[in-house]
């Protein structure tokens, strides 16, 4: 199994170009991909985030995401600290809970949890009433203006089905997130998570997360307390 | 060490409940509110309360009829709304809500039917116009037992209380967002609606209704107990928040604690309750224009801070998101379209609907009119 950029790049002679551009954010299950066998998740290695957007673009690349929306970004902080100032970068995308609040909620069922874990929505049921974006606790969706229903990460579904990386996985730069199986005992999330202490977004919602953060600044876990970004999209494209 | 975060770059997530979602809440709070005020005349017959049922049955429906409307546009996908009837879903309270709507909005328009049905029998005699045998067909039958009115009532009632309840825990079960997550909100939400329907029903009075002295004194009272009540709530949630008690309303709290804008905010919620309780307590029987118009506009407010204001907190990111009111359909147009939209509803009602009784028994719309006033005011 493929599980990091670098592990891809080996194996590249096997993939073809797959990036096929998926237009609405609803994603039917593949066959046999959805027994059960796999539990998806992805561990962030902070550390090695350098802040590139490489994540970010090829996400709206591979997935259509519309202008001034996003199902990643790498959110990007200015730490004061003394004399000193840092930068901190936190890539953030949906968690794929294991206890997700997106979903009861929803009024039609559209919005559900595959076998394997990954959240997804049934853009043909969808109503676009936006309930599960209040309800995400992380705001990892958005109503997409173009499908007008609700968008968010689908773990890339449709080449993880194929055999694929997700398309941010792929491209990132500095290894840093890293994606597999959490039942395949020899996968590298497995030792990871296994390994080491992994740190969370909001552990106290009750969530359950399955993006697992290695090294988690703890001033970063919830709602952050800081001044805000200056930067906001000037209007949606559609 | 001190530090210091500030935020280079995240995303914005705009709001998705729109102010329509304002509209929708702040209509459908005045029009549960405002029926309940028609309970005394048409239910109990207290005849000393007819102008006032008559009048609230008018702002029930009006509002009760623009309601919806707001609500599906609120969907981003209105078109596919079938499916709310298609795939319900015990778990989720707006999916509930499909339901609790219609069976509320049903048993308003049975009900106000029952009500009037003796009222359309009397505009329709004698006259040979399509109209007038509309008439004859609503009010076939004449005046409507009590039993069968208040059989109507209480499934409105029933509706009535099924959608505050709803509306209220729709936003209440959202753990993601601390300032939604109180128990206190849709007891917050049913007050405001109440106090909202009684200002609705003042402004009535005033412009509709001849301007009744007494009912503005009796209304404006009710107003007072209203507002005692959005005010011990509010000290409530305060107190909640303040004292520890509640790790969530804390968390609530010193999210907006520090910003200006909720400042300015809370400040102005509380000058807008107790600025009109003490109008209405000093001058009842005059200051029905003023604390009417408060009271409508601090349900509206309410209703605004709660989600425009809620939305605009970001869930994982710092500072606040900047919300501006777009000028179209999804902002200022929506809003004033809605009002354009009630406001004809109401024109018609008050042309077509024999809302105020047997004063509508001749058929010359500037005397009846002219009668109808009349006889409200010297009721
Ligand atoms: S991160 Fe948000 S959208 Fe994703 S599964 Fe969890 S609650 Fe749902
Ligand atoms: S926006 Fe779509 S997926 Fe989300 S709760 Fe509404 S109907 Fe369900």
């Amino acid at each position: 199994m493929i599980q990091s950029r670098r592990n891809f790049l080996r194996a590249l002679p096997a993939i073809t170009a797959g990036a096929a551009l998926a237009p609405a954010p609803a994603i039917a299950a593949a066959a046999g991909e959805e027994d059960g066998r796999h539990r998806w998740a992805m561990v962030v290695d902070v550390q090695k985030c350098i802040g590139c957007q490489a994540c970010t673009v090829s996400c709206i690349m591979e997935n259509a995401v519309p202008e001034n929306s996003f199902r990643t970004i790498v959110s990007t902080y200015e730490v004061h600290e003394g004399p000193r100032t840092n930068t901190y970068m936190l890539p953030r995308l949906c968690n794929h809970c294991a206890n997700p609040p997106c979903i009861p909620v929803c009024p039609v069922g559209a919005t559900f949890q595959r076998k394997d874990g990954v959240v997804v929505v049934d853009g043909d049921r969808c109503v676009g009433c936006a309930y599960c974006v209040q309800a995400c606790p992380y705001d990892a969706r958005f109503i997409n203006h173009a499908t007008g229903k609700a968008d968010k990460c689908t773990f890339c579904a449709h080449r993880v089905d194929a055999g694929l990386l997700p398309a941010c996985v792929e491209t990132c730069v500095g290894g840093a997130r890293i994606f597999g199986d959490l039942n395949d005992p020899d996968s590298k999330v497995r030792h990871l998570v296994d390994r080491n202490k992994m740190k969370v977004l909001k552990p106290e919602m009750g969530t359950q997360p399955h993006v697992f953060y290695l090294g988690l600044d703890e001033r970063f876990q919830g709602h952050v307390e800081g001044a805000g970004t200056l930067w906001q999209p000037s209007g949606h494209g559609g | 060490m001190d530090s210091q975060i500030i935020e280079v770059l995240n995303v914005t997530r705009e709001t998705s409940w729109l102010p329509w979602a304002v509209s929708y809440f702040f209509l459908i709070g005045l029009s549960y509110g405002s029926f309940m005020l028609t309970l005394p005349y048409f239910v109990f017959g207290r005849a000393q309360h007819e102008k006032l049922g008559r009048l609230a049955l008018l702002g029930a429906l009006v509002c009760g009829l623009t309601a919806p409307v707001a609500l599906l546009a609120d969907l981003h996908g209105p078109g596919r709304f079938m499916n709310f009837y298609l795939h319900f879903q015990p778990q989720s309270w707006m999916s509930w809500g499909s339901f609790f709507i219609p069976v509320y909005l049903a048993g308003l328009l049975l009900y106000a039917w029952l009500a009037l049905r003796g009222d359309f029998a009397v505009r329709g005699q004698g006259g040979t116009s399509w109209l007038a045998r509309l008439y004859r067909l609503a009010g076939r039958g004449g005046a409507a037992p009590r039993m069968a009115v208040a059989a109507a009532a209480l499934l409105a009632l029933a509706g009535a209380v099924l959608v505050a309840l709803y509306t209220g825990m729709e936003v209440m079960v959202v753990h993601a967002r601390p300032l939604w997550n109180t128990p206190f909100l849709p007891a917050q939400f049913a007050a405001t609606a109440f106090a909202g329907a009684i200002g609705l029903s003042l402004l009535f009075n005033r412009f509709i209704g001849g301007r009744d002295s007494d009912l503005e004194t009796g209304l404006n009272r009710l107003l007072v107990l209203a507002l005692a009540l959005v005010l011990v709530l509010g000290g409530g949630w305060l107190f909640a928040s303040m004292s520890g008690v509640s790790p969530s309303h804390s968390a609530a709290f010193s999210q907006v604690a520090g910003m200006p804008q909720w400042q300015l905010t809370a400040v102005w919620a509380v000058l807008a309750t107790v600025l009109p309780m003490a109008l209405a307590t000093w001058r009842p029987a005059s200051s029905g224009l003023i604390t009417g118009l408060i009271a409508v506009h601090s349900a509206w407010m309410m209703r605004w801070t709660i989600f425009i204001g809620g939305q605009s907190i970001p869930k994982t990111g710092a500072g606040l998101y900047d919300y501006h009111l777009p000028l179209g359909n999804d902002g200022l147009l929506g809003i004033v379209g809605t009002l354009g939209l009630w406001i004809a509803l109401l024109v018609l009602m008050l042309e077509y609907l024999p809302w105020a009784g047997q004063a509508f028994a001749a058929g010359d719309k500037k005397a009846t009119n002219a009668l109808a006033a009349n006889a409200i005011a010297s009721h």
